[in-house]
């Protein structure tokens, strides 16, 4: 699918440095760098309890790390709230889709960043605003969703995932991480799922994917990354390997790529 | 590339879901409608403007502790307490009133209402407590506490010229009621129009969400409880204003009659939905009901039965909308 893709060799947009952190005696992360290039999509994979959640999570601002640094851009950013990350330009889809079902497309993507007018103390909602500048919002990502009023409820599973990650998106965030974007879809729905993320990757964002679905990975990613046991074991361009490669490095089978790429 | 709708349901299907939503939402409404068409046409004595005034007078209170309650339930929880917190606050505005002065009656009642919100706002939002539970708790303790110390009695000597906040009239209209439509109004476009109204939503419908988009989820649930113990004080107030005496026994079991108001008027015990003005069709809803029972000479023992018929039946029409909303999905 992404064969053609010509891989950038502009500096990462963002960059994590021995990353370590320690849950009590449970060494979650070791000494973990990734990079994330933009108009990219890196997949991180691992197995269960290997550390990319954590590792998401610490990229995300959700919690931060013992040692180590993270640089967006070139400089060096320390987040204590996931607010901090966004706000630095780093979006997250979770895996349960942040979004409210009672409520409507636009309230969904303002979620949280609600457009106000008048007296400031009274932080009156500008519903008519907000339900336009979704809708551009949503034209510039060129996703077709039903009317800006419906109700998430009314929405398929994959519609709420494109409506996810276009909010990801809309808010202008130079890296967007996503955890598992299909693990709850149909087939034909991770399919349009799956264009939504290659048409924001062809738009210049820096995309972090987690996923277990390894033939997906090797569909939608530029690079791998594969953690085993709180270490990043190695990093190669997708167009380098394989799938048994990547398995056998998931697994511990092997300890590093054919042909790495030069740390 | 049409990449989110390749696969989807078509716009139509969209409209079918929101048109049954609409019916969900605006059902109660017809049926409210519907009912006093024919009270008026079959009986006199409903249409006169003294019967009108008369519904006016007497759901204000529980239209208020509603209104309250109405947020309570969106957020996806609920207040067991406002009664005894109605009931504890005529109590303590009675007390001053009669002691010190009518003004700082008022005022004590409010902050007493304020100060059990605020313990039901922190049980809820930064304990943890189950609104079931804390709200059973602080209920039953309150109405223990203000029978200890009244000894059950009511609190008689407030001055009488109190009662023109309970019984009076301005313009021809009850004074309760203007103090409930003022009290509807603040909400109404609280819950509305501001980004509070939007937060309490967003965190009914997904709490999850809510807190990973930013909206401070515990102080959005400790100022509604807040406001519900305010509302609760303004019920005791003019609770006083109806006897000019304190009332320990007072209110009782209001707050079920309030939940059941929000409910019949579309909200969901679950959270994420409802709204002001339907709640406020539900009170009426309730209140015409025991009128017309009133009127036709049934015994006051049946309106329970006729409160509780009616809640059971919107559910279950609720219900029964809302499955085949899915089904539409």
């Amino acid at each position: 699918m992404s064969e053609s893709h010509v891989l950038t060799e502009s500096p990462p947009v963002l960059q994590a440095r021995d990353v370590s952190k320690e849950f009590g005696a449970v060494v979650a992360l070791s000494d973990v760098s990734i990079d994330v290039y933009p108009g990219e999509i890196a997949g991180l994979v691992g197995d269960n309890g290997a550390g990319k959640s954590t590792l998401i999570k610490i990229l995300s601002g959700v919690q931060s790390a013992d040692r180590g640094t993270i640089t967006l851009d070139g400089s060096s950013v320390h987040f204590t709230s996931p607010a901090d990350a966004r706000s630095a330009g780093i979006e997250t889809v979770y895996q349960d889709l942040a979004l409210a079902g009672n409520m409507t497309i636009w309230a969904n993507i303002f979620l949280g960043r609600e457009r106000t007018y008048g007296p400031p103390q009274l932080h009156l909602l500008d519903k008519r605003r907000m339900a336009q500048e979704a809708r551009e919002m949503l034209e510039r990502l060129d996703l077709n969703v039903p009317p800006i009023n419906s109700t998430v409820a009314s929405l398929s599973g994959g519609q709420r995932q494109a409506i996810a990650i276009a909010r990801a998106a809309a808010w202008g965030s130079k890296v967007i991480i996503l955890d598992e974007p299909t693990a709850a879809l149909g087939v034909g729905e991770t399919h349009a799922v799956e264009e939504v993320i290659v048409g924001l990757r062809d738009k210049g964002f820096g995309i972090l994917m987690i996923s277990h679905n390894l033939q997906q990975i090797d569909r939608l990613t530029d690079r791998i990354w594969v953690l085993r046991r709180g270490h990043m074991v190695d990093h190669c361009r997708k167009a380098d390997t394989n799938l048994e490669e990547v398995v056998s490095l998931i697994t511990g089978a092997s300890r590093q790529f054919a042909k790495g790429l030069p740390a | 590339m049409n990449a989110a709708t390749s696969q989807q349901t078509p716009a139509a299907l969209h409209s079918r879901f929101d048109a049954l939503d609409s019916l969900r939402r605006y059902g109660i409404t017809i049926v409210f409608a519907i009912l006093v068409v024919t009270m008026m046409i079959t009986s006199p004595q409903f249409r006169t403007k003294g019967n009108f005034l008369n519904l006016l007078q007497q759901n204000s209170i529980i239209g208020i502790l509603a209104c309250g309650m109405t947020f309570a339930i969106i957020l996806g929880g609920f207040d067991l307490s406002v009664g005894a917190n109605a009931a504890m606050c005529s109590v303590v505005a009675a007390k001053i009133m009669i002691e010190v002065d009518i003004g700082l009656g008022i005022v004590a009642a409010l902050i007493a209402g304020l100060m059990v919100g605020l313990f039901n706002g922190v049980l809820i939002a930064y304990v943890g407590v189950n609104p079931f539970v804390s709200t059973l708790g602080t209920m039953t303790i309150i109405r223990g506490l203000v029978f200890v110390y009244t000894n059950a009695t009511p609190l008689f000597g407030v001055s009488f010229s109190f009662t023109r906040v309970g019984l009076g009239r301005s313009l021809g209209v009850p004074n309760p009621f203007w103090i409930f439509a003022a009290v509807a109004l603040v909400l109404g476009a609280l819950l509305g129009l501001t980004r509070f109204g939007q937060h309490i939503y967003a965190i009914g419908g997904n709490a999850v969400a809510a807190r990973q988009m930013g909206i401070n989820v515990k102080r959005t649930r400790l100022v509604v409880y807040a406001m519900i113990g305010v509302c609760a004080a303004i019920s005791g107030i003019i609770l006083v204003g109806q006897t000019a005496t304190g009332q320990p026994a007072g209110a009782l079991n209001y707050e079920l009659t309030a939940i059941a108001a929000v409910i019949i008027g579309g909200a969901t015990l679950s959270g994420g939905y409802g709204n002001l003005a339907s709640t406020i069709v539900g009170v009426f809803l309730l209140g015409v009901v025991s009128n017309a029972l009133n009127l036709f000479g049934v015994s006051p023992f049946w309106q329970p039965v006729a409160t509780g018929s009616i809640l059971v039946v919107a559910v279950a029409i609720d219900s029964a909308a809302a499955r085949s909303a899915r089904l539409v999905r």
